[in-house]
């Protein structure tokens, strides 16, 4: 992206006023799955409440982020890369936004699953915790850095997220078949599950965007996809 | 794909233009696709309008300016010397910045240029007048006085006037300088909406100062800088993806 600035000083302020607001909204819904993660792993009830206290926060950034968007577009009339970047934010904001939504309901649903400690193995989740949070940080060192390799590598990355999916799916049910017991907590972990997916879908979409924004090329349609498997694990219930 | 490459009006090629000692124009080879427009951009000073004050031979008129290589219109080189002027220019019509209508009637602003080059009677001139300000959608505001002097319209109205009179001769080309800078928002928005209707039947080149204006009407934008043509592309690759830096900085108003 060009680093030359505008002849008009107060467009390039604006734009560096959007800039910032993303990286913000970034650092806290990023901080938000960081505690998310922590309330499953550490049991942790202060960090589960920490990362749902955040939603208003990453709500109100993605309206402020939303009505700047709409007056650079309106006053400025940009083109080239500032209309692209423009509206790459519009829906990058978005996008977070729904990162924070998972990352509350995750850290919710972490105070549920008390009471099944030593039967079920949370290492699974961990593992692909570790990699949703690695892919949205470097998502969000794409935005901030407009660095459309970083965007690449986190498109590349998701595949092995939707096969953690899968094979977490498989393993959760094996649990409950084996234990009727089980149920409730591994239904729980379900969800948690899907919601890590699909903060990695997001933080693939995150990429795709900026991957736009900055080189004016969009990303193939398809994604690289997790292999096939016999269990249908595009069935979601409802999320909340 | 069935569909054929789209018919080019005017191809320039290898194009130098001189003014006295001042190279304004550098090697430019570009085609303008029949029924499409093509908007020429760039900052005061460029070229655009050099360029296209050559389509119609305007520089005849003044000694010491001078052209080289080839301007192709159906099929001969433009530049060429013998040409009949008169008949190019009412092949290749043109409006200027500034309304320019003739110190006369409505009416006979539009007829004169019609009796240079034909012979018709009363009742086919009327049919004409009446066509061409009906295109200009002009006819409704003027019908009633036809014979008032031109200089009594508005600015917008001369305008359409002008455009009225370039396409009652019947040109294949349409060039456009700066059409609407004079213009309000209103009268601007009437003629780009004209533009889009006469790109049916003829080939528009318009220069224009409006990036937004490029970008609404044009199919086809040529960036032009000191007297080349950096990049010409789709208007919708041009402004949101253009290839060049230099396109890219001014469109986005970077140029230092």
């Amino acid at each position: 992206m060009a680093d030359r600035s505008h002849i008009v000083k107060s467009y390039e302020q604006e734009l560096g006023q959007l800039r910032s607001m993303m990286s913000q909204m970034g650092g806290i819904v990023e901080n938000q799955v960081a505690l998310a993660l922590s309330a499953i792993a550490d049991r942790n009830e202060e960090a589960a409440d920490a990362a749902a206290r955040q939603d208003p926060d990453v709500d109100g950034l993605e309206r402020d982020v939303e009505s700047l968007a709409i007056r650079l577009l309106a006053l400025r009339s940009p083109m080239a890369s500032d209309l692209r970047e423009i509206v790459a934010a519009l829906k990058i904001t978005g996008d977070l936004e729904r990162i924070g939504d998972y990352a509350s309901s995750i850290a919710r649903r972490s105070l549920r699953i008390r009471g099944s400690d030593g039967q079920i193995s949370l290492s699974g989740l961990r593992s692909m915790g570790r990699l949703v949070q690695d892919n949205l940080r470097r998502s969000i060192d794409a935005i901030t850095q407009q660095d459309s390799n970083r965007a690449m590598e986190v498109w590349h990355a998701d595949r092995a997220v939707d096969e953690y999916y899968t094979a977490l799916f498989r393993e959760l049910v094996t649990y409950m078949m084996e234990d009727p017991r089980n149920i409730r907590a591994c239904t729980e972990l379900l969800f948690i599950a899907k919601n890590l997916e699909r903060i990695g879908d997001h933080a693939t979409n995150i990429a795709e965007r900026v991957f736009y924004a900055v080189t004016g090329d969009n990303l193939p349609a398809v994604r690289p996809r997790g292999g096939p498997t016999s269990i249908d694990t595009t069935a979601e219930p409802d999320d909340r | 794909m069935t569909e054929t490459r789209p018919q080019v009006a005017l191809a320039v090629r290898n194009l130098n233009f001189y003014y006295g000692q001042n190279h304004a124009l550098h090697d430019i080879s570009i085609d303008f696709p029949a029924r499409k427009v093509t908007a020429m951009i760039g900052p005061s000073g460029c070229g655009k309008s050099t360029l296209l004050r050559i389509f119609n031979r305007m520089y005849d008129l003044y000694p010491g300016q001078r052209a080289t290589g080839e301007v192709l219109f159906d099929g001969r080189n433009i530049l060429e010397t013998g040409l009949d002027l008169n008949i190019l220019r009412a092949r290749i019509g043109m409006v200027f910045q500034k309304p320019t209508p003739f110190p006369m009637s409505i009416y006979d602003n539009i007829a004169f240029g019609v009796r240079l080059h034909e012979r018709l009677n009363k009742a086919d001139m009327d049919a004409r007048v009446q066509d061409v300000l009906t295109r200009v959608a002009l006819w409704n505001e003027v019908r009633d006085r036809l014979n008032a002097p031109a200089a009594g319209l508005s600015g917008g109205q001369q305008q359409r006037l002008c455009i009225a009179r370039s396409i009652a001769t019947r040109p294949e080309v349409l060039l456009l300088d700066e059409p609407t800078s004079a213009l309000d928002p209103i009268s601007t928005a009437r003629i780009e909406e004209l533009l889009d209707e006469l790109k049916e039947e003829f080939t528009i080149a318009i220069v224009t100062h409006n990036m937004q204006q490029a970008a609404r009407c044009a199919d086809q934008v040529a960036f032009f800088y000191m007297g080349r043509l950096i990049e010409v592309d789709t208007a919708d690759r041009i402004f949101t993806n253009p290839r060049q830096q230099q396109t890219q900085d001014y469109i986005t108003g970077r140029f230092g």
